[in-house]
């Protein structure tokens, strides 16, 4: 077994948990997700997730962890949901072959982003977004950890972007509907 | 949005912070800068012209995608993929070594249930392996994918310490962002000075190009730099020409007729800037490179008009210009496939070489330098 992949299947697990404690179920709410979690892990479907949308990164996980400890609203709001979506589209494309520059590379000798994650760190402070600030801590812990071989692994993943694309998605719909109510 | 408890104090979350940003500075790799094991001193090869080929033992109806290798006891060892057809969930990666007494008895050593085991992912088949013997231990790169096609290749690595009887549950290489996914390897890395390999890849999703991914001596990955190249080009092969410098030819994917292309660092694999395109066709098909003992290099690839017939080239001049030398084999009926090679220098200055024999078996053929410049048999 290795840590990276026994950290991606658990991962998983508690993530499709967390996604059924968003279910609309009341009491009952606790128990659902710990049965989804248990049935995602020994039902093949955290491995069909791993294999799907790869290693999760430690954000999502600690937002996973966050949903299921009936912490929420979840610090995914509008806002932080739409800066992480408009940086993916430009990393994603960049990363993956549009134009010369791999910003992907950088994750994996990562002393100019490491350094760049300090001013983020004092504006995250200043706005008062401490939770933020206190993931974005855990997720350099995970780094030091040395499980995972690039930066960038521990702060991002697609399914977190999808996420964030629901969140953002979600917003706009909310406020199409109240243009029109009104 | 949640707020942290009133108890925790403001300054404890930029406290982790630091603490947590020190750590990561600690735990981030400052290798040296990157360089080649330099090539060993060429020297000219004394060995007469000869030639002999051999089939591989068939273990299934489809065979492909052979990898060579020499272990530290003398013996040539090779894994190549089989099963019912290309890309089937029966597919799997088998090995054999070639002793005095001929190819052993092929072992299985990674399928979709082993890979799956030991990377906790869901996985429909297996694809191209890469076969490496870096001292006592035999590397195994190969592919596998979960959901899609091709283009959804996830690179996975494994090693034995007995010579391919055994094998460790194999690990992804975390090569992409996307899930992971589209890095192919198919040819073999280039020890570095610093005790680490390069290792040639290609990348096929959104953009197709060729990838040289830098690995630490105990597998970690240090840097993975792009080969641009206009054209979309896979699976680069990769000669040192000195500590420095190196060569990589690639398989033309762009628009037909195709030819060899080319990137060369000249900063031991920091930079792979592209250069002309060699006048040697490539009909989307995979190539071979190998540095010869007299120095020259040598090209298996395919003529222009397909795959129905495998070739040679030699270059004396670090691959500045590229002469013909000799066509293993041809054939022009319908079913005639000779592709997939995969070169190897024995250390008693013989070349190895494998290729897929019309998609029915594998073929291994062994020969001189000699034999190269025209020499009988």
């Amino acid at each position: 077994m290795n840590a990276v992949a026994a950290y991606g299947l658990l991962a998983h697990g508690l993530i499709f948990g967390a996604i059924a404690a968003l279910l609309p179920l009341g009491e009952l709410r606790q128990r659902a997700a710990l049965i989804a979690t248990a049935t995602a892990l020994l039902a093949g479907i955290a491995p069909v997730m791993h294999a799907t949308f790869g290693t999760p990164s430690l954000t999502l996980l600690q937002l996973a962890l966050l949903q299921l400890a009936n912490k929420s609203p979840s610090p995914l709001t509008y806002r932080p949901a739409l800066g992480l979506l408009l940086f993916a589209a430009l990393f994603y494309p960049m990363a993956l072959g549009w134009g010369g520059f791999d910003p992907y590379a950088l994750g994996y000798q990562p002393w100019p982003l490491l350094a760049a994650l300090l001013p983020l760190a004092a504006a995250l402070w200043w706005c008062r977004q401490d939770v933020w600030l206190t993931l974005l801590a855990v997720d350099l812990a995970g780094y030091a950890t040395g499980v995972f071989a690039n930066l960038w692994d521990v702060l991002l993943d697609p399914l977190l972007l999808l996420l964030a694309l629901i969140v953002v998605s979600r917003q706009a719909v909310l406020r199409l509907i109240a243009a029109r109510i009104r | 949005m949640i707020q942290l408890p009133k108890t925790i104090p403001r300054w404890l979350p930029p406290l982790l912070f630091i603490g947590a940003l020190s750590a990561a500075f600690w735990r981030a790799p400052a290798p040296l800068a990157p360089a080649f094991e330099p090539p060993p001193t060429a020297a000219p090869s004394l060995l007469p012209a000869s030639f002999s080929s051999e089939m591989l033992p068939k273990v299934a109806e489809w065979m492909q995608a052979t990898s060579l290798t020499q272990l530290p006891d003398g013996r040539l060892a090779a894994a190549w993929l089989a099963g019912s057809a290309e890309g089937a969930e029966d597919v799997g990666i088998w090995y054999s070594r070639r002793g005095k007494e001929g190819w052993s008895k092929p072992l299985p050593i990674a399928n979709r249930e082993s890979t799956a085991g030991g990377t906790f992912a869901h996985v429909r088949s297996v694809s191209d392996p890469v076969l490496y013997a870096e001292g006592s231990w035999l590397h195994l790169w190969y592919g596998s994918t979960g959901f899609g096609g091709a283009a959804t290749n996830v690179l996975n690595h494994s090693v034995s310490t007995d010579a391919g009887q055994s094998w460790i549950k194999p690990t992804r290489l975390q090569t992409s962002p996307l899930a992971n996914i589209s890095t192919h390897a198919r040819t073999p890395p280039l020890p570095l000075a610093d005790g680490g390999l390069g290792l040639p890849m290609h990348h096929a999703f959104i953009a197709t190009h060729g990838e040289w991914l830098r690995l630490s001596p105990n597998g970690q990955i240090l840097d993975k730099v792009r080969l641009p190249n206009p054209t979309p080009t896979l699976q680069p092969a990769v000669v040192a020409l000195d500590a420095q410098r190196a060569l990589a030819l690639l398989r033309d994917a762009g628009p037909t007729p195709g030819k060899v292309q080319i990137a060369i660092t000249d900063d031991g694999g920091l930079h792979w800037p592209v250069a002309a395109a060699l006048p040697v066709p490539n009909p989307n098909a995979p190539i071979a490179l190998l540095r010869l003992k007299s120095g020259r290099l040598l090209l298996a690839g395919n003529p222009q008009n397909g795959r129905e017939a495998l070739l040679l080239w030699l270059s004396a001049d670090e691959g500045k210009t590229w002469q013909a030398s000799r066509t293993v084999e041809a054939a022009t009926d319908g079913g005639a496939e000779f592709a997939y090679p995969a070169l190897l220098l024995g250390r008693d200055g013989r070349v190895h070489l494998a290729y897929t024999w019309r998609r029915q078996g594998i073929k291994h053929a062994v020969f001189s330098e000699a034999w190269l410049e025209g020499g009988q048999a």
